[in-house]
């Protein structure tokens, strides 16, 4: 799966932890979960979650540390998503 | 004890009707935020485990924004920050927090719908203030007032503790770019670390003194001018066990 296609998808499990969807539209990787889309930090442990659901992978204890920006993200769910 | 940084504070609020109490109590949830060492410790609290893992996370968030001041390139990673001890006081759970070499001191207010955390390096709290807020209709055309609103009212009702300790003084916070936020008078940034944290219509803040600074000291004086600071909507705030009149905590 591409790095675009991730974002896209990435997008729609970020949406309801967005307040500004305006702010959803304009992501990239180097977007920052908490600094640029507002998103509350007592929800990223539910956004892992909702990932580890949509691409049926588990992002193990060290990746969701790293997980600061969208492309962050990205890495964690490639790096499971068998090629 | 050492604390790595002792002039540093950091703050937490959650409000509970906006966490997901079913969802907390999935293992593959809590397991993110809780250590099995710290598992043990939930009986002996008494509380309902989502609440009991929101204050774990609570603590937890509270000392990251302690350590990140000194180094913001810190990631927050719940599990390398260790709830060593945790007690039941009569105001407040009393934790000690183990991060690295350093260990911290928390105090968690749990309310009916909240958990407001504060964490310091020293014990008694002596320099550490803090406070929190609901935001009302008199604050925000909603009752669901979004970031920006909760973001600019917060820095309204810390500067408005802040300028008790600091009558006449220009006070304004900054945020920098990766920062924390900065108490500055005028054009100068002060030496008092600050921490702000929102979570739906509640806004808390903590701050830290500079030590025998009497200066910034909170004289008598400051103490009868706070007392006169609006207060209407913490009123609102049913559930703390300490009377709503004091929700401005200094020890």
């Amino acid at each position: 799966m591409e790095r675009r296609a991730i974002l896209e998808e990435l997008r729609k499990v970020l949406y309801p932890y967005t307040e500004n969807k305006e702010l959803l539209e304009n992501i990239d990787e180097h977007t920052a979960l908490v600094k640029d889309l507002k998103i509350n930090s007592a929800n990223l442990v539910d956004i892992i979650i909702d990932t580890e659901a949509k691409y049926n992978v588990e992002i193990d204890f060290d990746s969701a540390e790293k997980i600061i920006t969208v492309g962050d993200c990205i890495n964690a769910i490639a790096e499971k998503i068998p090629r | 004890m050492s604390t790595g940084n002792d002039m540093s504070t950091g703050n937490d609020i959650i409000a509970l009707a906006a966490t997901d109490a079913d969802r907390t109590c999935l293992y593959r949830f809590y397991s993110r935020i809780v250590s099995p060492d710290e598992l043990c410790r939930h009986p002996a609290t008494g509380l309902p485990f989502p609440v009991f893992v929101w204050l774990m996370w609570s603590i937890k968030e509270s000392v990251y924004k302690y350590v990140s001041r000194a180094d913001p390139r810190l990631r927050f990673a719940p599990l390398k920050i260790l709830v060593d001890g945790l007690w039941q006081r009569e105001d407040y759970y009393e934790g000690m927090v183990g991060y690295g070499p350093a260990t911290l001191f928390s105090r968690s207010f749990l309310g009916e719908e909240t958990i407001m955390t504060v964490v310091s390096g020293q014990q008694d709290f002596g320099d550490d203030r803090w406070g929190m807020r609901v935001i009302g209709d008199s604050d925000c055309a909603t009752c669901h007032p979004d970031y920006f609103t909760q973001s600019a009212l917060v820095r309204t009702f810390a500067l408005q503790s802040l300028s008790t300790v600091l009558p006449g003084a220009a006070l304004r916070i900054v945020k920098t770019q990766d920062g924390p936020p900065e108490v500055w008078d005028g054009g100068c940034p002060l030496n008092i670390p600050i921490s702000l944290a929102h979570h739906g219509k509640y806004v808390a803040w903590s701050y830290r003194l500079p030590a025998n600074n009497s200066t910034y000291r909170k004289s008598a004086a400051n103490r009868a001018a706070s007392s006169h600071l609006p207060r209407v909507d913490l009123l609102e705030i049913t559930g703390l066990k300490r009377s709503c009149s004091s929700c401005e905590y200094s020890s």
